[in-house]
């Protein structure tokens, strides 16, 4: 069986993800995005009881890497283009797995992803958000929807943690753009020292 | 003109958001809770103020007050009210 980093985000979708991979015995390692301060301690705390009850489910020590997210979100902001951010913020989310996957010997990322139900995941920004990193990607629950996922995150118990009270991230723009273009993405990484603040915020993540 | 908190899609904070729309000075908001004592963090379009409550004021206006406490919620917005209603609407 293969060894994988997941990026997980407390939300529905994400231990869903993981428990298909899980039972079919792949190991995984977390990856959470602290976004804090753009939201509050309820996802982090969301996602390490998903990882507590799916530890306990498939028999696997799932380590977390917990890796500040909020100062980039603040360069992002301060620096590049609003519209685009979303895709930004997901190329630093692929790019600090692919370290944590390099560091892990993982030989895969995997994402709870669903085919356009928010901006990010779009095809067209799908596309662009991947291009930033090498290894494959599995989205195990890209065929399903919405009431599906939320079917299985009850049958496993994690859709009662997803679903308690949280603050939803600010960091998303107020008209984030549903198409993007490599060309006009990587422009505005030139803004900003990309591998710098991936190196930084790798550094500085917690694993638990 | 705020309309009055109500609780955020999320449940976990409090929100309010002007009628109509306005765009607020993020920038004389930062500088008049600074010179109050009050940390603020600048991201340009949005500033996250530490106001009992850890508080985001966007540009386009709306607060977010993170507790899950009404009361706290109005007490934190009262306190930053004044500096809401100096500010000029410009939509």
């Amino acid at each position: 069986m293969a060894r994988g980093v997941m990026l997980v985000s407390g939300g529905i979708d994400s231990p869903v993800a993981m428990h298909y991979l899980l039972r079919q015995g792949h190991e995984l390692v977390a990856v959470h995005m602290d976004n804090r301060p753009f939201t509050d301690d309820s996802p982090l705390s969301k996602v390490v009881d998903h990882l507590t009850l799916l530890r306990e489910r498939y028999h696997q020590p799932l380590p977390l890497y917990v890796v500040p997210h909020g100062s980039t979100q603040i360069t992002l902001m301060r620096e590049t283009d609003r519209h685009v951010g979303c895709v930004l913020c997901r190329r630093f989310m692929w790019r600090s797995a692919e370290r944590i996957a390099e560091r892990e010997g993982a030989t895969f990322l995997v994402t709870g992803e669903a085919l356009g139900q928010v901006a990010s995941q779009t095809l067209s920004n799908m596309r662009t958000a991947t291009a930033s990193v090498h290894l494959p990607i599995i989205r195990p629950l890209i065929g399903l929807d919405k009431h599906e996922i939320e079917t299985v995150a009850k049958s496993i118990g994690t859709y009662e943690i997803s679903t308690r009270p949280g603050v939803c991230c600010q960091a998303v723009p107020d008209k984030p753009a549903t198409r993007s273009n490599l060309v006009q993405i990587l422009k505005e990484e030139e803004r900003i020292d990309v591998e710098q603040m991936i190196d930084d915020c790798v550094r500085k993540a917690v694993v638990l | 003109m705020y309309r009055t908190l109500r609780l955020c899609t999320g449940g976990g904070g409090f929100e309010a958001v002007p009628d109509p729309p306005r765009r607020l000075d993020l920038a004389h908001i930062r500088t008049s809770l600074e010179r109050e004592g009050v940390s603020v963090v600048d991201a340009r379009v949005m500033l996250i103020a530490a106001l009992g409550s850890e508080t985001t004021i966007s540009r386009a206006g709306r607060v977010l007050i993170k507790t899950d406490d009404p009361k706290q919620a109005d007490r934190v917005f009262q306190k930053l009210r004044p500096l809401l209603d100096d500010d000029a609407p410009t939509h």
